[in-house]
């Protein structure tokens, strides 16, 4: 059983502000680094219980170089991605040679009333779809897993992306480790009781695969962006194959789902761009 | 007679060094290059009208793109002011115009004896090429100017890159305002005569505008980039329908060449995020 899991920050538990997310912060940052490293072992842990053998592990959190590799399990089959830019992002090294997939420390799309909701770049955008269904980072990549028949059966993190994530991928195990009070501000689990959760949920995650679904949109996929500002779109609409349908919003439509996507985090790189003043 | 005059700023008598053309960071000197940048265009402009031109369009297409003094330019022309221009140089240009004007143009990167040389972003475009042909900005935007059907008439700058343009538009009149020492040094007339220059050759430009031709490439155009390094050909790849070809290049191909430029204004703004 080869797993793959993918590691964002922002949805471990007790993370409440972009400082404790930021590399750059010298205070917070430094613990909240190690609580989503432990998080992220207690998912391996709960998988190997059961019977996981092969893992790899993809940073896919700001930089995307988070992890203390001392906390993480020392054997062979054991892999990391670390560093950015990545050309698939959070979905790096995903391919149909994988059973499963794991979603850790996942927080809620832009716009939901959740902690720290963004989608890829909260100073760049506002909402992104896919064939017209909302997207959070989660949707996004499960459907870029599923473009390879590869189910995702565990994500954790707030309440809000536990909960939105399940209505689509119903056969996953949802462990929430924290639930909203506001954007910043949050009712959680201590990373002690978090980390046992998770190893649960894990576990019980492994045995769902049989019955898992990969999950996917019908193509061809039209990608719809809204974007935060008109200078965001402006650059955007640069690319090949972008059209723009407003002031704030772009669309890109293609055959292959790997395509859309690659082309919504170039989208969102060169929109961010714009950001700097002129 | 329409004519469409994209100027830009190192090729302006005298200017030797960034930070005489640095409109972002402004050494005391760019106020003073700005306003012989602003007087070169009015030269151009003066000269064009009595070859018989009538309405002009002037776009401001150095640096941040807001440089020039209105005040030093003729009351009747329009200006397009202002960065992040889709079609950046070129912007606005398409059928309605019977002729272009390049002002103060400055060699392509990677040129010999020619004073800042560089293809819009220094640190990211190594090399562009267009159907195998490198270009400078000269070539890029005379080929947008092509694709409307509209011919280059004149281009001012040093002798590099002077002669580079009517090396590839043999049509174009040039005035030769400098001759370049290397990157950073200039053997320049004085920007009274320069202006005097540029006034007389713009005339006789419009006023033989007939034998000049549209600069097109053939269709489907490819389009490649050699970027100044690894990483930042790591992002452009992902730029849709581009092509890794090797460490630091990307290819692109379309038949629509407005698509091209435009993907080659995304390739050097997407670079620079590396």
């Amino acid at each position: 059983m080869k797993l793959y899991i993918s590691a964002d920050m922002e949805g471990t538990a007790g993370v409440c502000s972009w400082k404790q997310c930021d590399p750059s912060d010298a205070h917070e940052y430094p613990a909240y680094r190690r609580y989503m490293t432990q998080e992220v072992r207690a998912a391996v842990d709960g998988a190997r219980k059961a019977g996981a053998g092969s893992i790899l592990i993809n940073d896919s959190h700001w930089s995307m170089r988070n992890l203390l590799f001392d906390d993480l399990p020392g054997d062979e089959d054991l892999r990391v991605l670390s560093g950015s830019p990545k050309p698939h992002s959070m979905g790096q090294g995903l391919d149909a040679s994988f059973d499963a997939v794991f979603f850790t420390g996942y927080h809620a799309g832009a716009g939901t009333a959740a902690t720290l909701s963004h989608t890829s770049s909260p100073e760049t955008i506002y909402r992104v779809c896919v064939n017209g269904t909302p997207c959070s980072e989660a949707l996004l990549y499960a459907a870029l897993a599923g473009s390879y028949g590869v189910p995702v059966v565990l994500i954790t993190g707030d309440d809000t992306i536990v909960r939105e994530t399940l209505q689509s991928l119903p056969w996953a195990v949802g462990v929430a480790v924290k639930t909203a009070i506001g954007y910043t501000a949050v009712d959680s689990l201590t990373p002690h009781a978090a980390r046992a959760a998770i190893r649960a949920g894990a576990r019980e995650a492994v045995g769902r695969i049989e019955k898992a679904k990969p999950f996917s949109f019908e193509p061809p996929f039209e990608l719809t962006i809204e974007t935060v500002a008109v200078e965001n779109a402006d650059f955007m609409e640069l690319l090949p194959g972008f059209e723009r349908t407003g002031g704030r919003s772009v669309r890109f439509t293609a055959g292959d789902y790997g395509s859309v996507l690659r082309a919504f985090i170039v989208a969102t790189r060169i929109g961010s761009a714009a950001n700097a003043v002129a | 007679m329409k004519l469409y005059l994209a100027s830009d700023m190192e090729g302006v008598a005298g200017v030797c060094s960034w930070e005489q053309v640095d409109a972002r960071t402004p050494h005391p000197d760019y106020a003073i290059f700005r306003r012989y940048y602003s007087r070169e265009v009015a030269s151009a402009i003066d000269g064009a009208r009595a070859g018989g031109a009538e309405a002009v369009l002037v776009n401001d297409s150095h640096g941040p793109m807001r440089n020039l003094l209105f005040d030093e330019l003729p009351a009747d022309v329009r200006v397009i002011f202002g960065n992040r221009k889709p079609f950046s140089m070129v912007q606005g240009a398409d059928g309605g115009f019977d002729g272009a004007f390049f002002v103060g143009y400055h060699g392509g990167i990677g040129e010999p004896n020619a004073v800042l040389c560089h293809t819009y972003s220094p640190g990211v475009v190594y090399e562009a090429r267009l159907n195998g042909v490198r270009c400078s900005e000269a070539t890029l935007n005379a080929a947008l100017l092509g694709h409307y059907g509209v011919p280059l008439l004149f281009v001012s700058g040093d002798r590099a890159t002077v002669e580079g343009v009517q090396a590839q538009m043999p049509w174009v009149r040039g005035a030769i305002v400098k001759e370049s020492i290397g990157a950073f040094a200039a053997d320049s007339l004085v920007p009274k005569a320069a202006r005097r220059l540029i006034r007389r050759e713009a005339e006789a430009a419009v006023a033989g505008a007939k034998a000049a031709r549209p600069y097109v490439f053939d269709a489907p155009v490819t389009l490649e980039v050699d970027l100044a390094k690894a990483e930042q050909a790591d992002l452009v790849e992902m730029i849709p329908g581009f092509e890794r070809t090797g460490g630091r290049s990307v290819r692109f191909v379309h038949a629509d060449f407005p698509t091209i430029f435009r993907a080659f204004v995304a390739t050097w703004r997407l670079g620079a995020q590396a």
